[in-house]
């Protein structure tokens, strides 16, 4: 029988904070602007931005969540797909508790309960975003069908000098 | 253009937009923006028969942007979006074409500032919710001060009573 006082320790645990391996590069916000296919002139027209509040190339608000990208000199991640069939190719993404350590449960599948997020500030054209998660908290409950766990990760975003972008809640409920 | 506090009320649209047909490109391109290289986002066999999924899948990292878009825009280049809250409700798979929608449901005046709730979602084409939230946003009042960049909320800012689903 599963109990609360199992996950005590996760409670509040901070993990280490997580710098993006690169600052924020035109072509990366261009690609990732046409994939989300935004055009606001904010992301790549630099006479625009310029008399924006932004005074400059700013990313969208949401973009620090995903600023974090393997560095070059790491194993290849997809290695693992090109021997094993069932590999997801997730190995090495940073998922979205930003480095915390997995939490130990019998619980396997995971399902998104649902984002919290508070925005501050965007990321300029050369800042690099860093990212200070913490389980804020683990919740074992009973459902219809047996216990689930429900997990809220708080992460927030910051620059490098430590100016707030964002914060975002994170809940997941695993079954 | 600006977008001002005494421009939007309450039971109005605040703003919509329309995605159309996301087809497995868009999902594939994506995926190589963020480098995120989940098979179930572009490998057809993989995502039905190893995840048993009807078909491969557009990524929920992805709407979250669509809704903070939505919000953006809505809001004007002088507004800012403070907070956003979403849950996603069902799957949507390669083809679908989804379209958002920000509704003003309450509005109030705090420091000057104009606070703005609404309720936002993403519609499939068959006009199922795709995904459901709330997006509270700050406008500047006409004659008013601007709204301050960066944003910094001060506690007694307006609190809405506005659940997610």
């Amino acid at each position: 029988m599963d109990r609360q006082e199992n996950y005590a320790k996760y409670q509040g645990m901070q993990g280490e904070p997580q710098t993006a391996a690169m600052p924020l590069e035109r072509d990366t916000l261009r690609r990732f602007v046409q994939a989300i296919m935004d055009q606001d002139p904010a992301y790549y027209d630099e006479a625009y931005a310029a008399k924006t509040k932004f005074d400059g190339l700013t990313a969208p608000p949401l973009y620090p969540v995903h600023a974090f990208r393997l560095p070059a000199d790491v194993p290849d991640p997809l290695a693992v797909v090109a021997r094993d069939p069932s590999a997801d190719g997730t190995a090495g993404i940073m998922g979205v508790s930003f480095g915390l350590p997995p939490i130990e449960s019998p619980y396997r599948r995971l399902l998104n309960g649902g984002n919290e997020i508070e925005f501050y500030r965007s990321l300029r054209v050369g800042e690099r975003a860093v990212a200070q998660p913490k389980y804020a908290d683990v919740t074992l409950k009973e459902g219809k069908s047996g216990h689930m766990l429900l997990v809220t990760v708080e992460t927030r975003f910051t620059n490098e000098a430590g100016e707030p972008l964002l914060l975002n809640r994170q809940t997941l409920i695993w079954r | 253009m600006t977008r001002y506090y005494e421009d939007v009320q309450p039971g109005r649209e605040l703003s919509a937009l329309d995605k159309g047909p996301i087809t497995p490109a868009h999902i594939m391109r994506w995926s190589a923006a963020v480098e995120n290289w989940h098979r179930i986002h572009y490998d057809q066999t993989f995502a039905k028969e190893h995840d048993k999924l009807p078909d491969i899948l557009i990524n929920g990292s992805w709407k979250q942007h669509v809704l903070v878009q939505l919000m953006k825009d809505g809001l004007g280049p002088d507004g800012w979006l403070w907070k956003i809250q979403f849950r996603y409700k069902r799957m949507d798979v390669a083809w679908d074409a989804l379209k958002g929608n920000a509704q003003v449901v309450e509005k109030r005046e705090a420091d000057g500032l104009g606070f703005v709730a609404c309720r936002i979602v993403l519609l499939n084409q068959r006009d199922e919710v795709s995904t459901a939230g709330v997006g509270v946003g700050v406008l500047p009042l006409k004659g008013g001060r601007t709204v301050p960049y960066p944003f910094v909320p001060k506690p007694d800012y307006p609190v809405f009573a506005l659940a997610a689903d």
